[in-house]
């Protein structure tokens, strides 16, 4: 899904789809440019869901993270990147890294590399000084990085062994991993995500929409994706037909979550658009 | 005998290929151009943005950078290329024109993938050169220029290869023979003769081969590094993720403006015509 994509079906007042999943920063967006239908809540059972998952727009229905993923075949656990100040350290962990080609959540992850605390990380991204030295710190692993687009590339560039660590999802390592792949995942200052189910603008099918939202937070249904993609449900009661091994691989796991931060959707709301020229300029500069 | 055809009358049979490309081409290509000077309001805005923020003269730099390159290195190895293929026996150049052609019938995305596999870290080619000693660990084939360049090159040869090949094999053998019976060293006849007689072929290859480049997407994306974004690309991420139609509007106009003065600047020169035809 790309947000643009998005805007346009709903600006042609044609939307081809009627329901999207779409992240916690563009369900902020979206709502600010009216790109979403106000949901009927009384059509979706949404006592089942935790109340931080429920929003007039959107219903959640995957929670997920950011991890420092790393080869196996590169460094051994233990001895393996446990911080992004670690990815950041091209002497210690030798090797081609890799991060997303977005300047989300990268910003935070640069700071975090030097040394700002979770806690802090957005205090300091407020800052042109903050920026500056994210993207400072971005500097210095620069030309030792390989920027993947989608999510399918970062798996396939973990799998392949062209990088040796970096920045990948939960569940594309999971599911890389899965595959016989050689990689895995540290959990030290994940960074958590929620994606949430929209209903675009002038969606033709809006009864069957809401049908659909609720149908796809039912426990079994989403237990069954988290068997397939290792995503958290946003349904408590799907956890117990979790399988058993999942469970270290899911960022809502009680141990995963204390170790990691939230992005915050609101300030990404409104720094994205200057952010992301800034990227595009430092990424050629 | 049969009748002999009439000439003209016929202009009506060309009215379904302009209809397509009025509607599925000019149309929308129209439209993004328009949206230039229209997005988000009437005026210069978006042209001005282009000038002014280094970002987008680093691209229109880089393209033209790699287009050159990759021209440049499509002419050195496509001239020699051309040269066998039009002074040898009929076996070999059968072959010859065989080995340019298969690029022509794969797809550019399989052999853009293909590239991917052969020159990656565990890729072929690093393996076979570590495997033999000449390099201690794998180098970056990838992911920088120069995969850009070597994927480049070995899609566009053809483009280079064939208008050479149309021109040299025309060239007359008695104007060399001549100069050499006249006492020309080889080098001096090469320089002297032959190669202002295929200046035309020359010419038109490049010129292909450097405009092709100039809206190069997938390569580029698949085989380049962070700082190797070509205008295509630019484009596609004003639209995909930014949702900016004007700025990609001003940016085609730019990508339409140079390829438009190539072209005329080619015609003037040689004119498309000569190589072609005759």
């Amino acid at each position: 899904m790309n947000n643009a994509k998005f805007r346009t079906m709903v600006e042609s007042g044609e939307p081809v789809w009627d329901v999207v999943d779409v992240t916690i920063e563009f369900l902020y967006n979206g709502v600010t440019s009216d790109l979403f239908e106000k949901l009927d809540l009384s059509k979706i059972n949404t006592d089942r869901l935790s109340p931080i998952y429920v929003h007039d727009y959107g219903i959640a229905d995957i929670a997920w993270s950011y991890n420092i993923g790393y080869n196996t075949e590169a460094f051994k656990e233990g001895e393996h990147p446990k911080s992004w100040a670690d990815v950041f350290d091209l002497e210690k962990f030798p090797g081609t890294r890799t991060l997303r080609d977005r300047v989300a959540p990268m910003m935070e992850i640069a700071l975090m590399a030097d040394g700002v605390g979770m806690n802090e990380v957005y205090d300091v991204l407020a800052t042109d000084d903050g920026v500056e030295r994210a993207f400072a710190k971005l500097d210095t692993i620069k030309d030792s990085t390989v920027f993947w687009e989608t999510n399918s590339q970062s798996q396939q560039l973990f799998t392949d062994g062209e990088v040796s660590c970096g920045v990948i999802l939960n569940g594309r390592a999971f599911d890389a991993a899965q595959k016989g792949g050689p990689v895995a995942i540290e959990w030290n200052q994940n960074i958590q995500s929620v994606d949430y189910l929209v209903i675009p603008r002038g969606s033709k099918n809006i009864e069957v929409a809401h049908g659909l939202i609720d149908e796809m937070t039912l426990a079994e249904n989403q237990a069954k994706l988290a068997n397939m993609i290792a995503y958290s449900p946003t349904n408590p009661d799907a956890f117990a037909m979790i399988d058993a091994e999942i469970a270290p691989w899911l960022s809502t796991s009680p141990e995963n979550a204390e170790k990691g931060m939230l992005i915050n959707a609101a300030f990404w709301e409104e720094r994205l658009a200057t952010l992301a020229e800034k990227w595009e300029a430092w990424k050629l500069s | 005998m049969a009748r002999p055809v009439r000439r003209g009358g016929y202009g009506w049979l060309i009215a379904p290929a302009v209809g397509v490309l009025l509607v599925f081409f000019a149309y929308p290509v129209f439209w993004l151009l328009l949206r230039s000077a229209t997005d988000p309001h009437w005026g210069m805005q978006n042209f001005v943005t282009v000038f002014e923020r280094p970002v987008y003269l680093r691209v229109l730099w880089n393209t033209v950078a790699i287009s050159g390159m990759t021209t440049l290195f499509c002419l050195l190895i496509g001239y020699p290329l051309a040269y066998t293929m039009a002074n040898s026996s009929e076996r070999v150049r059968r072959l010859l024109v065989f080995v340019v052609l298969i690029p022509f019938w794969t797809s550019l995305l399989v052999r853009t993938f293909a590239w991917m596999v052969l020159l990656q870290k565990q890729g072929l080619i690093n393996e076979v050169l570590v495997g033999i000693g000449l390099l201690e660990r794998p180098v970056a084939l990838i992911y920088n220029r120069l995969g850009v360049l070597v994927g480049m090159v070995q899609i566009l040869l053809p483009f280079m290869v064939f208008p050479l090949y149309a021109v040299l094999i025309r060239i007359d053998g008695s104007f060399t023979a001549a100069a050499a019976t006249l006492g020309a060293t080889p080098v001096r006849n090469f320089v002297r003769v032959y190669l202002p007689l295929s200046l035309p072929g020359v010419l038109t290859g490049s010129t292909l081969v450097f405009i092709i480049s100039l809206g190069y997407f997938i390569t580029p994306a698949l085989l380049g590094g962070a700082g190797d974004l070509m205008i295509a690309q630019m484009i596609e991420r004003q639209i995909a993720h930014f949702g900016n139609w004007g700025l990609a509007g001003a940016l085609a106009v730019l990508l339409l403006v140079l390829t438009v003065l190539l072209l005329a600047a080619m015609h003037r020169l040689v004119g498309v015509r000569t190589v072609w035809e005759r």
